[in-house]
């Protein structure tokens, strides 16, 4: 080493080496600032391949000692392999990512990518210095980026993409990844207490729970989310509400009481009275919609009505009959209540068999959402909920329609059968909240066999509110197809639609025998639209 | 059994951290490819070069002077003996930044051990005078030509496609088969006893593969399995042999010796 004094400037020099015999093969390991790693203050740490790449081809496949194998049946597909020109990737193991676990298993964990094409065009060497002041230079055989692995759960791409869909409608952030949880879970064996605390905890959890909760069309309307999930979501909503209501079944009695009051007073004092002005077509009381939910969960506990709920939606969605799970399915509308969107609403009057079909009329529409709309659940529930079942009248007074009766009746019907399976039911026609409870009034309106019984919560319903097939909510008649037709024009398929044969009590041969002398008598004008004839009658 | 390689966790190498608890620092240097080449020519005890550092004023002048006895360039071929590999390569230095990085190194005993942490990265240039264009111009021409080459060719190739009266490998099958000769009828009960435990490796068989595997007749062999298997026509083991239901034993994979 030479030094060479000089003014202001001093220089020194090195010999430089590239050690020949070294065994040890150089890597680098790099970490991006932001993680703020400080390699120093590991007390330990381990590191290994990931293999979990590796793909024994053949092997693979099957595995199998004597049965369902073949003779040389790997050679074939070998040979079959090469014949297609298929070259599968060969495994390498200097190639494959590192693991590296830090400070143990409690500790940090890393997973580091081997990045390619460092020594494509120049070489990275480490200058180390050595005890007698030369420098070794060493070539660098790898370049492995170091990210740390999140330990915490995450969504999948799926799950993501639907909160993604809900970020504008769940306040709540908390519970995604507990009703993910909650979904993971078996049915069962809940840890009740463990999650009834948490519904606790979290106001708004209830809402977010109920996957096929219906959301409130109001943008303010906390964590009711389901309603988007289930319309946007299609397919994907209806597993999910399967699951959580499965999984929440176990939880809902206990955390009933405590979302409830929790619930009740937030919403309550958020959101009464503001949304007296407005002009909405769907509007809901929060409060009673969520404890809705839990009691309907509660409710459902019983047996596989949230089965025959998520049938009902998937059913809906998809064929737009629903007819097996009329009751329960309009059990689910009830508690659910008012956050219907038009789509919703129409899915509901799926299951009290109306058609949903898209053509249906917006008057149908406006029908359905106002035969759904939730009141507002005051403090004591209770009643709120058989309100639910029972007709409510929308604030639409002109929606009056053998629609909304048919399905107050069916909903009266669930909603009996509700209030007498588990809740008590607190004073009839109660559900009088404060301002705004919108109430239906089936009766008025529509012209059907039952009675209209606003209060129709507590009183167990006569038979009639039972949607059998005999008493059927939708008659056959010359004035019920009069009234469609005056409506709005339609062909005779969805008059068919109209009169499902389980609603009606008659065979489809009789269906349309009936119809046809009822169109004969009617003598509809008609008209040909999208190359399909229909008919109509001017009043 | 799926072998799916993630399963082995268990020869996690332990990581000797000493380097880094040193606060090892180290230089990150990158440096060009014909200077590596130059460096790994090295002899005795791999001096290559001399690193001179200057510092002015607070900053600090970095560079590498390669040694004399390795600045003869035979990689690039022939041509190469008029140009030289430049001595001097003045190192730009940056600094770290982005990026947090170490060292860690592998010995052939699968041993993992962190060296030291990078404090210093450098590029090594080499300085720019008319060698290494000269230089960089040869590595051009080499780099640019073609890996395959066209040739036109005086005369054509007449060692293929000349007519036979037999072929060379059809010769050898027909002496083969002749050799083995017909193939005999074995005794029925040892037939079947072989075909027992061929069946025990494998549940399907296609019927040339019986016939390998027996060395019986093909007729013969189909009536003995007539007898004690039965016929595959349609599903995914398609035209295969396999036993009948009351002779087959299998389990998951366990071998039983299947009776009459």
């Amino acid at each position: 080493m030479a030094s060479l004094g000089g003014s202001s400037s001093s220089s020194t020099e090195y010999i430089v080496r590239v050690p020949k015999n070294t065994s040890k093969k150089y890597s680098i390991m790099a970490f991006n600032s932001g993680d703020k790693v400080n390699c120093s203050s590991w007390t330990q740490a381990r590191m290994e391949r990931d293999m979990s790449n590796r793909r024994m081809y053949g092997v693979e496949e099957t595995e199998e000692g004597a049965a369902g194998s073949e003779f040389g049946k790997k050679q074939r597909e070998e040979a079959r392999r090469k014949k297609f020109g298929i070259v599968t990737r060969e495994f390498k193991v200097e190639d494959q990512p590192w693991i590296l676990k830090v400070n143990g298993k409690a500790g940090k964990r890393f997973k580091g990518t081997k990045k390619g094409g460092i020594t494509e065009n120049a070489s990275y060497y480490i200058f180390t210095q050595c005890p007698d002041g030369a420098f070794e230079a060493f070539p660098v055989n790898g370049w492995y980026n170091f990210v740390p692995q999140a330990k915490h759960r995450t969504l999948t791409a799926e799950e993501a993409e639907e909160e993604w869909g809900r970020r504008n409608k769940v306040v709540n952030h908390f519970s995604i990844m507990l009703q993910r949880r909650l979904r993971e879970q078996e049915r069962g064996p809940d840890d009740d207490d463990e999650e009834g605390e948490k519904g606790g905890k979290k106001k708004k959890k209830k809402g977010g729970r109920g996957g096929d909760l219906r959301i409130h069309d109001l943008e303010d309307d906390l964590e009711l989310s389901s309603d988007e999930s289930d319309s946007s979501g299609g397919e994907d909503g209806d597993s999910k509400p399967k699951k959580k209501e499965g999984d929440v079944k176990g939880k809902v009695k206990k955390k009933k009481k405590k979302k409830r009051g929790s619930d009740s007073e937030a919403n309550e004092d958020s959101d009464d009275g503001d949304f007296e002005g407005l002009e909405v077509d769907y509007m809901s009381d929060e409060s009673s919609s969520e404890e809705e939910v839990g009691e309907e969960k509660a409710k459902s506990n019983k047996e596989a009505v949230p089965k025959g709920i998520d049938e009902a939606s998937e059913s809906e969605e998809e064929s737009e009959e629903e007819k097996q799970n009329e009751e329960e399915g309009k059990e689910e509308e009830e508690e659910e209540e008012g956050k219907k969107t038009p789509v919703q609403t129409k899915k509901k009057r799926d299951s009290s068999g109306e058609s949903d079909t898209s053509e249906d009329s917006d008057i149908d529409g406006e029908a359905a959402s106002a035969l759904f709309m939730v009141k507002r659940t005051p403090p004591k529930r209770g009643g709120g909920r058989g309100s639910g079942g029972s007709s409510r009248t929308g604030s639409r007074p002109g929606t009056p329609s053998i629609d909304s009766a048919s399905t107050s009746n069916t909903l009266r019907a669930a909603a009996s059968k509700l209030e007498q399976g588990k809740r008590q039911v607190v004073g009839g026609s109660s559900e009088s909240p404060a301002a705004k409870r919108l109430k239906m009034e089936s009766s008025s309106t529509a012209v059907t066999t039952q009675s209209p019984a606003p209060s129709g919560k507590s009183t167990p319903q006569p038979p009639s509110g039972k949607s059998t097939p005999s008493s059927s909510d939708v008659q056959l008649t010359e004035e019920a197809v009069r009234r469609y037709l005056i409506r709005k024009p339609m062909t005779t398929k969805d008059l068919l639609k109209k009169f499902q044969t389980k609603r009606t009590g008659l065979s489809s041969e009789q269906t349309v025998n009936v119809l046809a002398q009822i169109l004969k008598r009617l003598n509809p004008e008609r008209k040909n639209v999208n190359d399909k004839m229909h008919f109509y009658l001017t009043e | 059994n799926l072998i799916k390689g993630s399963a082995a966790m268990s020869e996690k190498t332990e990581v000797d951290l000493t380097g880094v608890k040193q606060n090892t620092g180290v230089w990150l240097v990158k440096v060009p490819k014909y200077l590596a080449q130059q460096w790994a020519k090295a002899s005795g005890k791999g001096e290559i070069g001399k690193l001179k550092i200057v510092k002015k004023q607070g900053k600090a002048d970095v560079s590498f002077t390669l040694n004399e006895d390795l600045t003869s360039l035979s990689a690039l071929g022939e041509k190469a003996a008029s140009v030289r590999a430049p001595r001097d390569h003045p190192f730009t230095m940056h600094s770290v930044g982005g990026q947090t990085l170490a060292v860690f190194t592998e010995t052939s005993a699968d041993k993992i051990s962190l060296e030291g942490m990078v404090v210093q990265r450098a590029e090594c240039r080499p300085a720019v005078n008319e060698n290494y264009m000269k230089l960089k111009k040869l590595q051009i021409e080499v780099s640019t030509k073609p890996q395959r080459l066209t040739e036109q060719m005086d005369r054509a190739v007449t060692n293929n496609f000349k007519p036979v009266s037999n072929h060379v490998a059809n010769v050898e099958y027909e002496k083969k088969k002749r050799a083995e000769g017909r193939m005999v009828r074995a005794d029925r009960q040892q037939v079947m006893d072989m075909l027992f435990s061929a069946f025990e490796k494998h549940q399907y068989y296609n019927i040339k593969d019986l016939v390998e595997v027996t060395k019986q007749p093909v007729t013969y062999l189909k009536e003995i399995l007539r007898e004690i298997g039965v016929y595959n026509t349609k599903g995914t083991h398609k035209s295969t042999w396999e036993l009948k239901p009351e002779y087959r034993h299998y389990q998951g994979g366990e071998e039983e010796i299947k009776g009459d």
